[in-house]
């Protein structure tokens, strides 16, 4: 694996060196997320394997290695080798009906390519799925988990107690991994996290336009990913990068799906593996996917002088978090803001929170005028990919609202 | 001028060929088969010859179904949920809501009241309630699939299959005939099972459906065992027009017809 992320790392440093001007913001993040990949894999950093909203400025600042374990089942979709991992936690017992990106994880450290951690940290939101993934890896490796219980709503008890937990989560890892929390170290990825956030509020803020800057794929992935670039000039650049670009396209006129007639939302997370879903709505419908429901920025800047409370009301702050109602609000607020005129809900399967919200998202929407088309997709598993029934209700889908339009 | 509008579906390839009036000149319904390409040609030379003219004749062409894409002469290509949406339009006035059973998978198309789409739903990638799935029951039942529609006569309701997924239920349909439960009753369970599961995604686009002006379209629809469960589940009348598998062909027809006349405007 660790050859695998060199080669990309080369592959994409080789086009810039040789064409600067392909350094596009894409590009750029790709680089560094492939760069973080090789990180995990290299062994000369210890690793903590997390739940998505664990606070990644602090093992940062401690120097650890830290990834959300959903990036793995990602990655291994995208290389399409995912299937042989699959596979291997279904013979280890793990049923077909569970959500492939954990199922692919478990499946990746039974057959031992996930890398040795020295903590792991769990985390209550999004889901419980990760949590058991979390336990698992504990069991294979033999290593103890710290559990961030993330609290449904933020009133000020709520938001102590899980500043208090993440305290208690620093000593953890501090005494699991030998290395200290260094304060100017923190004060410093503080920092680092709060310019990322606005650079990438501006960013956000800049996709808004109509048309938009920018096409489905730029921002694909992005905001939950970005969070672990939390605390680190990494983060900076590439956020520096997103927004420099889209300026100069704003001011240039740039459309980023030319001919933009459709805009759209999509929620949850992107199908991983190859597949042709967004080239097919911008080339036949011109239809762009202005907006993604993690790319958004729901927290406010971190006190210095206070941090573990800013942290925890970040994690807080994550519409996954508490009651679905939350969750619908920040939807229809999104599709306000971006001038939605439809969403995509993929329904990745095996997801049991996103089937249980399933019915009241798209109900919600519907109060605003937003019509909502619910797949039916493995977003990691291929083999459950039926292209030509997705086309058929995307193209439908797309017909409905150029329909509506004219 | 012609407009013609071929329907690739799953179980049959369906043409319908209109004048500049809208008026219905010729049809024609072939199985698919495995080779699409021969029969998207069976059809279009059916129509043609029942027309008495010929390919140059023709405007515009749209195809529709799974297989829109194989028709290489089309004009354009359109989802079945907009092309059965339109042909049924053209059948009757005032429709909320139409049923599509094709032959491996199903459809609710709610209307506006200018009878344009206002959403629809699909059933996810199970093949259950489907034409296949009739087509499986039929042969497990030793019956052909056009006579099962009539089958359900004088039957008391009296059976309910708890499983719709196609391999589940044969093996329960031979479970009901081993136990020596009547085949009517056996073919009314599998018409209230189909209608369960339709009436379920209906649902998703309108709770309230005993006040909706419904249809059917698709080859199921021509099942009057199956319109008749799916009438009673919804609790309002459904109207089944006269050739109810060309439903989707005879919208493509119509859209290749507007398209057309847009382009030249």
């Amino acid at each position: 694996m660790q050859q695998y992320f060199e080669n990309i790392i080369n592959g994409i440093e080789k086009t810039i060196r040789e064409d600067p001007a392909a350094a596009s913001p894409r590009k750029k993040f790709a680089l560094e997320i492939s760069k973080l990949g090789r990180d995990l894999y290299a062994g000369r950093r210890p690793v903590a394997w997390c739940g998505i909203v664990a606070p990644f400025e602090i093992l940062n600042a401690m120097d650890i290695t830290s990834c959300f374990v959903e990036f793995i089942g990602a990655m291994l979709s995208s290389t399409g080798a995912v299937a042989t991992f699959l596979e291997g936690a279904e013979q280890s017992g793990f049923g077909t009906d569970g959500c492939s990106y954990h199922r692919s994880v478990l499946g990746a450290a039974e057959k031992g390519i996930m890398p040795k951690p020295e903590v792991l940290i769990g985390t209550t939101c999004p889901c419980t799925g990760g949590i058991a993934v979390i336990e698992n890896l504990a069991k294979i490796f033999n290593k103890e988990t710290f559990i961030l219980h993330i609290p449904q709503d933020e009133s000020s008890e709520n938001v102590r107690f899980l500043a208090g937990l993440i305290k208690d989560m620093v000593e953890f890892v501090e005494l699991r991994t030998g290395i200290k929390l260094n304060r100017n170290r923190f004060l410093e990825a503080i920092e680092n996290s709060n310019r990322m956030r606005n650079i990438l509020g501006e960013v956000y803020e800049m996709a808004r336009k109509v048309p938009s800057p920018f096409n489905g794929k730029e921002l694909n992935n992005f905001g939950i990913v970005m969070s672990l670039f939390l605390g680190t000039k990494r983060g900076i650049e590439i956020a520096e990068t997103y927004r420099r670009e889209f300026s100069r396209r704003i001011e240039s006129g740039h459309c980023g799906v030319p001919g933009e007639k459709i805009r759209l939302m999509w929620i949850q997370n992107r199908v991983q593996f190859k597949n042709s879903i967004v080239q097919m709505l911008e080339k036949e419908y011109n239809a762009a996917i202005v907006i993604d429901e993690l790319n958004s920025i729901t927290w406010q800047p971190i006190d210095p002088d206070d941090p573990y409370t800013g942290i925890a009301r970040r994690s807080l702050s994550i519409p996954f978090n508490g009651p679905v109602t939350r969750r619908i609000d920040h939807l229809k607020k999104l599709c306000e803001l971006y001038k939605v005129d439809g969403a995509i809900n993929p329904n990745n399967w095996g997801c049991r929170q996103g089937a249980g919200s399933r019915g009241l998202i798209e109900e919600g929407l519907k109060e605003i005028g937003v019509p909502v088309l619910n797949l039916e997709v493995d977003c990691i598993d291929s083999r459950n990919f039926a292209e030509g029934q997705i086309r058929t209700r995307l193209e439908a889908f797309m017909e409905m609202l150029e329909n509506k339009r004219s | 001028m012609y407009y013609l509008g071929i329907d690739i579906g799953s179980l049959s390839c369906d043409a319908v060929l209109i004048d500049h009036s809208e008026r219905i000149i010729a049809s024609s319904v072939v199985p698919t088969g495995a080779r699409n390409r021969e029969a998207i040609e069976r059809v279009t030379e059916d129509v043609l010859r029942s027309a008495g003219i010929s390919h140059e004749d023709i405007t515009s062409i749209v195809s529709t179904g799974y297989g829109r894409n194989r028709v290489e002469k089309r004009d354009s290509a359109v989802t079945e949920i907009t092309c059965h949406g339109r042909g049924v339009m053209a059948q009757k006035d005032g429709i909320d809501l139409l049923i599509d059973i094709g032959g491996q998978d199903s459809k609710a198309i709610l209307f506006d009241e200018n009878g344009a789409i206002k959403d629809f739903a699909m059933n996810d990638k199970c093949a259950a309630g489907t034409g296949r799935f009739l087509e499986a029951m039929a042969r497990v039942l030793q019956v052909d699939i056009n006579e099962i529609s009539r089958l359900d006569a004088g039957a008391k309701g009296s059976v309910t299959l708890s499983s719709m997924c196609t391999v589940f239920a044969e093996s329960e349909v031979v479970s009901l005939i081993a136990e020596g439960i009547e085949v009517n009753e056996i073919v009314r369970g599998l018409n209230k099972a189909i209608a369960s599961r339709t009436v379920s995604m209906v649902k998703r686009l309108a709770r309230n459906t005993s006040e909706l002006s419904a249809a059917m379209s698709g080859g199921v629809a021509r099942n009057s065992g199956v319109v008749r469960a799916i009438s009673e589940a919804m609790g309002c009348g459904i109207f089944v027009p006269p050739e109810p598998d060309t439903i989707g062909a005879l919208g493509a027809a119509l859209i290749a017809k507007e398209k057309s006349k847009k382009m030249s405007a």
